[in-house]
């Protein structure tokens, strides 16, 4: 479908709904819309990521959040943060690891975080039910979102909304 | 009256632990002791647990050194099924065990130390961090990220991931290795190692920087211990004990590791959930020593690798013999780091690592294994006593952290004598006493466990329990 573009699904399956995005990334792996689509499951991101990041023209990221209600996630643009990575020890956040691959690499691509609400982060290898049955609109959404960037290179058309 | 300082927690370390100064009535530094705050208990977890299940479960106890756990407790799972892996099985679990030495070493010096290598210890917190190694010299933040990724790539791609691979099983390893594999991998040997002497150069031009630092950083006599092979050279799998003195003089050498209980002494203290361990001989708590890094190229007649052996020689000349300070553990680990990426290199290169034997399969035939391996931060001992059926009743870890504890004690009363005045409570100070913690690599997640990091806490606290003074950052 596209070429250039990294998803990166990152987060603990053995802790429940933090999972998510790692789950995500295993079914957009093996998901036939994205053909040509480098996936990278992940615990957490790590610097060693950077290199990846800075080869794509498109990264979107995939993790849980506490901020959306259960079930509902957001679609938010990222971009880097030109600050330095303060307390950081051997993880990163988003903006943090696109930092890291403009002053690597020279390259920044354009990204988004598409982030998941949870109903629970506690011990545990199953999604919670109301996560669990919004996964498959969650790959949808980052499937619809590499096709709308595809179709509209550097156009965010999802940035900031919510979808149920 | 005494008055006590507190930092806690302690930042760029791979767990949670904090350090207590304590003051007397003049404001000088009496004692300082390196709390371990959090506790796991994985010896009693595994308690009636199928030694089947042992390395999966053992591997749990870090998302840094994985390996290193499933190594040594399919060792000891080994002697209890009373087999030996096939050679090739062995060196499949060899080299991804250099993967992990790699991958480690290169986490720790690049970007937990090298911000404090690179800017000092006086310089802005704010910026001494990986994220302002890059804008400094993305050179070396590069060749950290390339040398890391270098080692965890293997371990991925024998493992099918980079964290808790179960590949290393009892009996040997789980499949044999792919030709596609061995040539994917020895294509990224050169640009690590051309990496690793990138960061050697680097950190040896700069060497003569840290002389005054380097005298206060844990510069104490102590003894050293390390695996070493027939030949005396080091050896991350295998072989026998060796144990060094501060002037050369060899304590211990080819002690069986099985026999560890004969030797060491494991003492608990109150204030920690951190065991200390000790070298019987001398006492507790006299009988301190050091692994990891510095002991490994201390106790080590060579390194056995063309280039490391050319950087040993290097070392000796400038720091002699028996380097006493702990400050030297970060040249040692980049020494460490070259020879593990060689050896990667002269494995691939063997002639049967292809060969499809890899395993051997049995069921339970002794009731009690041990096994020794080296991991990225020193000697790892896993010990186990099953039943008939090979349910776990007993279980003792000998973590490398543990060996250290000792001595990373003494170190942190040493800069905290040094550096640290009750009426100054400055940054620069208060990291450096959090460095010479660093210098050995910590690994507090193996020990008891953690992930993340917080903001660093400074209280200093008077004679009636009332914040004199407070730091956060």
């Amino acid at each position: 479908m596209t070429g250039d573009v990294l998803v990166i699904g990152y987060g603990n399956t053995l802790r429940t709904d933090d999972g998510v995005g790692r789950l995500a990334a295993e079914r957009l792996a093996d998901d036939p819309r994205l053909d040509g689509v480098k996936v990278i499951g992940r615990h957490q991101l790590t610097p060693e990521l950077a290199l990846d990041v800075s080869r794509a023209a498109l990264v979107v990221f995939v993790d849980a959040s506490s901020r959306p209600p259960a079930g509902i996630f957001l679609v938010e643009p990222m971009e880097r943060t030109g600050r330095h990575g303060a307390g950081w020890s051997h993880h990163l956040d988003p903006p943090s690891l696109l930092d890291l691959s403009g002053e690597l690499y020279g390259r920044v691509p354009a990204a988004f975080l598409v982030s998941m609400g949870v109903e629970s982060v506690l011990l545990g290898d199953r999604l919670s039910p109301m996560v669990e049955a919004s996964l498959p609109g969650l790959v949808d959404a980052v499937v619809a979102l590499i096709a709308d960037h595809a179709a509209r290179p550097g156009i965010g058309a999802f940035a900031g909304h919510r979808h149920a | 009256m005494g008055t006590q300082i507190v930092i806690d927690p302690i930042t760029r370390i791979e767990g949670h632990s904090k350090i207590t100064i304590h003051l007397d009535g003049a404001g000088e530094v009496t004692d300082a002791q390196f709390h371990v705050t959090q506790f796991r208990g994985f010896e009693r977890i595994v308690q009636g647990r199928p030694i089947h299940e042992m390395p999966s479960i053992m591997a749990r106890i870090c998302g840094i050194c994985p390996v290193s756990h499933l190594v040594a407790s399919s060792k000891a799972c080994d002697e209890i099924l009373a087999v030996e892996p096939p050679p090739t099985g062995a060196d499949l679990r060899r080299l991804m065990n250099l993967a992990q030495i790699v991958q480690s070493n290169a986490l720790s010096f690049f970007h937990l130390s090298s911000p404090d290598l690179l800017f000092g210890f006086d310089a802005d917190p704010a910026k001494r961090n990986i994220i302002g190694v890059a804008q400094a010299d993305p050179g070396l933040a590069r060749d950290g990220v390339g040398v890391r990724r270098f080692g965890q790539q293997i371990i991925e791609w024998l493992g099918g991931k980079r964290i808790h691979p179960a590949w290393v099983v009892p009996g040997g390893v789980d499949a044999p290795l792919a030709e596609e594999t061995r040539d994917r991998i020895l294509s990224t040997v050169p640009e690590a190692i051309a990496a690793i002497e990138r960061a050697l150069a680097w950190y040896k031009s700069s060497l003569l920087r840290w002389e005054d630092e380097a005298a206060s950083f844990g510069d104490f006599r102590s003894a050293f211990m390390g695996l070493v092979d027939q030949a005396g050279n080091v050896d991350y799998y295998d072989g026998s004990l060796r144990v060094m003195d501060a002037d050369g003089r060899l304590l211990a050498d080819r002690i069986d590791p099985r026999g560890y209980q004969d030797y060491l002494g494991e003492a608990v203290e109150p204030w920690s959930y951190l065991k200390s361990t000790y070298w019987k001989v001398l006492g507790y708590p006299d009988g301190v020593y050091r692994v990891g890094p510095l002991a490994r190229v201390i106790v080590a007649g060579q390194m056995g690798t063309p280039r490391a052996d050319l950087e040993l020689d290097e070392f000796r000349r400038r720091l002699g013999r028996v380097p006493s300070s702990s400050f030297h553990y970060h040249y040692a680990r980049l020494i460490d780091t070259l020879h593990a990426a060689e050896r990667i290199d002269e494995l691939l290169r063997g002639p049967d690592i292809l060969s499809p034997r890899v395993r051997s399969f049995a069921n339970v035939n002794a009731n009690e294994g041990i096994g020794v391996s080296e991991a990225p931060r020193g000697t790892l001992i896993h010990h186990y006593r099953v039943d008939d059926d090979g349910i776990v009743e007993w279980a003792n870890l000998v973590i490398a952290t543990g060996h250290n504890n000792l001595a990373m004690n003494r170190s942190v009363r040493q800069v905290a004598k040094r550096y640290v005045k009750s009426a100054q409570l400055t940054e620069p100070m208060l990291n450096r006493v959090e460095a010479v913690i660093r210098c050995f690599d910590p690994c507090l997640s193996c020990s008891t466990h953690a992930l993340g990091e917080m903001a660093l806490h400074l209280q200093l606290i008077g004679p009636d329990g009332a914040i004199l003074d407070e730091l956060i950052r």
